[in-house]
């Protein structure tokens, strides 16, 4: 092709190609349904031109508990509704350049390290904790926990099987061989918190290794995530799953009992707690900071309890309150009588090894 | 513009003595986008570049792909660069990449690779020959089916395999043993299996475009010299060399890179591939964008072995079949056996491609419980109901509709600029630097890609100047467009190929303008495999989930997104129907594209060729 050919389509189609492209600027804007979506102005008690409050969250009942807070203050939020990892993944990518005013998700260990890198900005908001919910608050109030489940809950088919397990133990005895099932820490959220808890209760890495050498001995199988571990218990691939309270509770709720599958949900002696968490970036901008302190203490009212109790009734609306005076949900059992709290600080940067370990030699 | 105004302006006030320097510009519409050199009445030498086409489409392609995708591949090196960590410069990434299984994986991965590529291709060229070049029955449902199959998300695909052959599963359920089959899907053949399916869209559009451009002289040449039906075939793929070479090197990028099998089948299979290390890195805390990119590497060592392989296979030839005296391709009248052997391959396909799937979709979203333990399956529409009043779908749809769009448009039109580049006779520079951009984007899984964005989109310096793209519509729309560019324009480059240059002479020679010369000669020709990519960019955009997820704008979910979330809140019923009526939409909106072109383009834009 000669030059003046060349130049003159390049010229002709490049031309279509940036008209297309401008067009999404105006197209790209008008769509979203987000609720508590905002434009790129909030207008709450400070008025206009001012930074937006930026929300990522991985919390199944966000955006009722958004619209709520819209309702009550007339703050607006700009939500970005996704799962944990691939809001980890965006925080991390952002990390020269933040984009985030807070990051609301379930388990303290991320958050922790956001801590120890200098990135959330401490508040304490004024809420009455419980005694449970004064275990999961950090020393330096780095970030905010705002309900707790637990890890591992045992969901169990009482329809196939009577033995109900007490400990993780129990687990690897022979009663129990190739009938259970966990989720995969490098996939699953709730899971890194789980296998640390078990170390943390048996005294150490290498004790919990152990356990859970001993529990694949015993057949035991990994599957992705939460929702992966009970079909496989609702087609009969296993017994018994360790999974997160919130998911287990769910199925029981959601599932009509048959003469074949009857899901119920045991405790074991000692259960790690779990904390949702609110943290703040401590780069944002200060009328955005405000904006999310405001968020964290709606959040903690009874009002706010109230948005995420029922927000998703069939998910992670199942949570234990830790503000007193606040009940769970219709469907949560008591709290669990023995618990125990992981240290994130120490338990969180060990993550990628122990992870990394379990891929090799458990899965 | 005037002649005068198209004249470069040199770098100094030109004085009287200074002349333009032969040979380094060409007046007219050519002289616009060429540098210029000019010499001082002193005899110094000076360059001045003024606006040049060239120039922007350069400039574009280092926006939505070399930057993004280079600086990604930076963080391997350079982590402090991107806040990534302390270093400055250290190869430590490597080290931690090549801990445990990834060798293991790079080599699964190459030869998933490898098998996925050469079935689905080899599918895809029966196909387009059964399709395009006999009358098959239920050839024309393979069109739409094609658009399904790329439709479908590989969840959907893999769902509807572990619903039949799970333990309890439908199978298990109707008395049929499938143990052995479960041993087998769960594992290699499973992965590749779903691989190839996945594979054979691309196979099949990029070459029964190069197909339909085929004339009959040649098969008419191989008979005259006494050539049987075989020798016949023979030709026929000996001539679509660039479009199988073009599949096999998008179908292989595509499998190496598959983020989706990755992060399911291939994690419960216990199969590593090179993706999942990907995976682990990015998606799993602490995240590890280093590390990530240490093995992006890799899978770029990976395509650039594959890109060497279609170099050599191509060298030195031409496929320039496509003249002014073409003659469109003879249909086959199949005999009776044999119309019952191609009817059958074609169902068999469908049921496998997407028969099990779409069950596997209706068992999740209509039948509460099939193939669980519960005992009663009642069919029921619940869940669509709810999808229908769902905020996860009706807005998200909606979005994602328009940025397929606008994807889509911009994509095909600047996949015939790199299409253009990479027909050429003999390969500039520039254009085997394309080529391998081009394909390193799609070796790159969708989400370090969308990580590559914000890396470069997000730095405080933009943010200096004033340029806030990232966290809008346009940047997503740039990183789709970017990502749908590798196939779409490797689609085209097989049709562009077999254009002769002679068509376009004699209209310039007639004394049409260069423009009119394209929209009157080239178009025309290419119409088909235009709509081809516009549809391939479109189906392979509203669903699209790594690059949503990182990029999209708060508060504007795409549906992929809003699917994810109802999938992440244990609502599979829901969050399955949401993603059916999705499907479904894309569909409807693909059956009216190709409508609108049957009934607004001339005849001869729909067959290439003189009209019979």
């Amino acid at each position: 092709m000669k030059l003046k050919n060349k130049s003159a389509m390049i010229a002709v189609t490049a031309m279509a190609a940036g008209a297309a492209l401008t067009l999404s600027a105006c197209g790209g804007q008008a769509a979203g349904t987000a609720v508590g979506q905002a434009s790129s102005t909030a207008t709450g008690a400070a008025g206009s031109d001012q930074a937006p409050f930026v929300l990522y969250s991985a919390m199944g009942y966000d955006a009722p508990v958004v619209k709520a807070f819209t309702a009550a203050t007339g703050i607006q939020v700009k939500l970005v509704d996704d799962s944990t990892g691939p809001l980890l993944t965006k925080i991390a990518a952002e990390k020269n350049n933040p984009q985030w005013t807070a990051f609301w998700a379930d388990g303290d260990t991320a958050f922790a390290s956001l801590d120890q890198q200098g990135q959330l900005l401490p508040y304490t908001p004024a809420a009455p904790y419980t005694p449970a919910g004064q275990s999961v608050v950090p020393g330096d109030h780095s970030y905010i926990p705002t309900g707790v489940t637990t890890v591992p809950a045992v969901i169990y088919n009482a329809a196939k099987t009577s033995a109900v397990p007490t400990s993780l133990a129990d687990l690897s005895g022979s009663e129990y061989t190739g009938k259970v099932g966990m989720n995969d820490p490098s996939q699953s959220g709730p899971t890194y918190p789980l296998i640390a808890g078990v170390m943390n209760q048996l005294g150490g890495v290498d004790q919990g290794k152990k356990m859970f050498s001993d529990l694949k001995s015993n057949g035991m199988k990994v599957y992705p995530t939460n929702g992966d571990t009970l079909h496989a218990l609702e087609t009969g691939q296993i017994q018994y799953g360790m999974i997160q309270s919130s998911a287990a509770l769910a199925e029981v709720l959601k599932v009509k009992p048959t003469a074949d599958f009857q899901p119920k949900v045991a405790s074991l002696s000692a259960s790690t707690l779990l904390p949702g968490v609110f943290g703040i970036d401590k780069n944002a901008p200060a009328t955005a900071q405000e904006q999310a302190k405001k968020f964290a203490d709606f959040v903690l009212s009874p009002a706010g309890q109230e948005a995420m109790k029922n927000g998703n009734p069939d998910g992670d609306s199942l949570f234990w309150p830790i503000i007193s005076g606040i009940t769970p949900a219709a469907g949560v059992p008591s709290f669990p009588a023995g618990y125990q709290h992981i240290d994130p600080f120490a338990w969180g940067p060990r993550q990628a090894d122990i992870v990394s370990w379990f891929d090799s030699n458990i899965k | 513009m005037t002649e005068q105004l198209r004249q470069p302006v040199p770098p100094f006030k030109a004085g009287p003595g200074a002349v333009p320097v032969a040979g380094t510009g060409v007046p007219g519409l050519a002289s616009a986008g060429s540098s210029r050199r000019w010499r001082s009445p002193e005899g110094r030498k000076t360059w001045s570049v003024r606006f040049s086409p060239v120039l922007a489409f350069w400039l574009a392609i280092v926006m939505v792909l070399i930057l993004p995708i280079g600086a990604f591949l930076l963080a391997a090196f350079s982590p402090r660069l991107l806040g990534q960590g302390d270093e400055w410069f250290t190869l430590s990434a490597f080290s931690a990449a090549f801990k445990g299984t990834l060798l293991q994986a790079l080599a699964d991965s190459t030869a998933l690779g490898l098998v996925a590529a050469a079935v689905a291709v080899g599918v895809s060229l029966a196909l387009a020959w059964l399709v395009v070049r006999t009358d098959a029955p239920g050839r024309k449902i393979w069109t739409g089916a094609v658009f399904a199959l790329l439709l479908t998300p590989s969840y959907l695909l893999s769902m509807g395999w572990q619903r039949l052959l799970e333990p309890s599963g439908v199978l298990a359920v109707a008395g049929i043993d499938c143990s052995w089959a479960r041993d087998i899907y769960y594992g290699p053949v499973g992965i590749a299996l779903i691989l190839s399916i996945k594979g054979i869209p691309f196979g099949f559009l990029a070459i029964s475009a190069a197909m339909r451009g085929l004339g009959s002289e040649f098969d008419d040449a191989v008979r005259v010299h006494g050539g049987t039906f075989i020798d016949s075939l023979r030709v026929t793929v000996s001539l679509l060399g660039p479009a199988v070479w073009a599949a096999l090197a998008i179908v292989f990028a595509e499998s190496v890179s598959d983020y989706g099998v990755a992060s399911t089948l291939s994690s419960t299979s216990h199969f590593p591939v090179a993706t999942y290390a990907i995976f682990d890195a990015v998606e799993a805390f602490p995240v590890r964008f280093p590390v990530a990119a240490a093995v992006s590497w890799m899978l770029l060592g990976l395509i650039a072995v594959a890109l060497l392989l279609q170099s050599m296979a191509l060298k030195g030839r031409s496929y320039r079949v496509l003249g002014g005296r073409s003659r469109s391709g003879r249909t086959l009248s199949l005999t009776r056996p044999w119309k019952a052997a191609a009817g059958g391959f074609l169902t068999v396909l469908i049921l496998i491609a997407l028969g099990v799937p779409a069950f596997g979709a209706v068992s999740a979203s209509m039948i509460d419980g099939l193939g669980s333990l519960q005992s009663d399956h009642p069919l029921s529409l619940t869940n669509y109901d709810h999808a229908l009043h769902s905020p996860n779908l009706l807005g998200p749809l909606v979005f994602s509709t328009q940025m397929a769009l606008i994807t889509a448009t911009a994509a095909a039109v600047l996949a015939l600029l790199c299409a253009r580049m990479l027909a050429a006779r003999s390969l500039t520079v520039s254009a085997k630097v394309l080529d391998f951009i081009l394909l390193a984007a799609i070796a790159l899984p969708g989400i370090v890609f969308a990580a590559g964005y914000i890396f470069t989109y997000n730095l405080p310096v933009t943010a200096a100047l004033n340029i806030h793209l990232y966290g809008t519509a346009s940047l997503l729309v740039l990183a789709y467009v970017a990502s749908a560019l590798p196939s779409t324009t490797r689609l085209l480059a097989g049709s562009m190929s077999q254009l002769q240059e002679s068509m376009r002479e004699a209209s310039r020679a007639h004394g049409s303008g260069p423009v009119w010369t394209w929209l009157s000669v080239v178009l025309p020709v290419l119409a088909r495999p235009i709509l081809s990519a516009w549809l391939l960019t479109f189906s392979g955009t509203i669903l699209e989930l790594p690059i949503s997820q990182l990029l999209y704008p708060p508060g504007s979910p795409p549906v992929a997104v809003g699917i994810n979330q109802a999938l992440g809140t244990y609502d599979f019923g829901g969050g399955t129907a949401v993603e059916v009526l999705a499907v479904a939409f894309s569909l409807a909106v693909i059956g009216l594209a190709s409508l609108i072109f049957r009934l607004a383009t001339p005849a001869g834009w729909r067959k290439t060729g003189p009209q019979s």
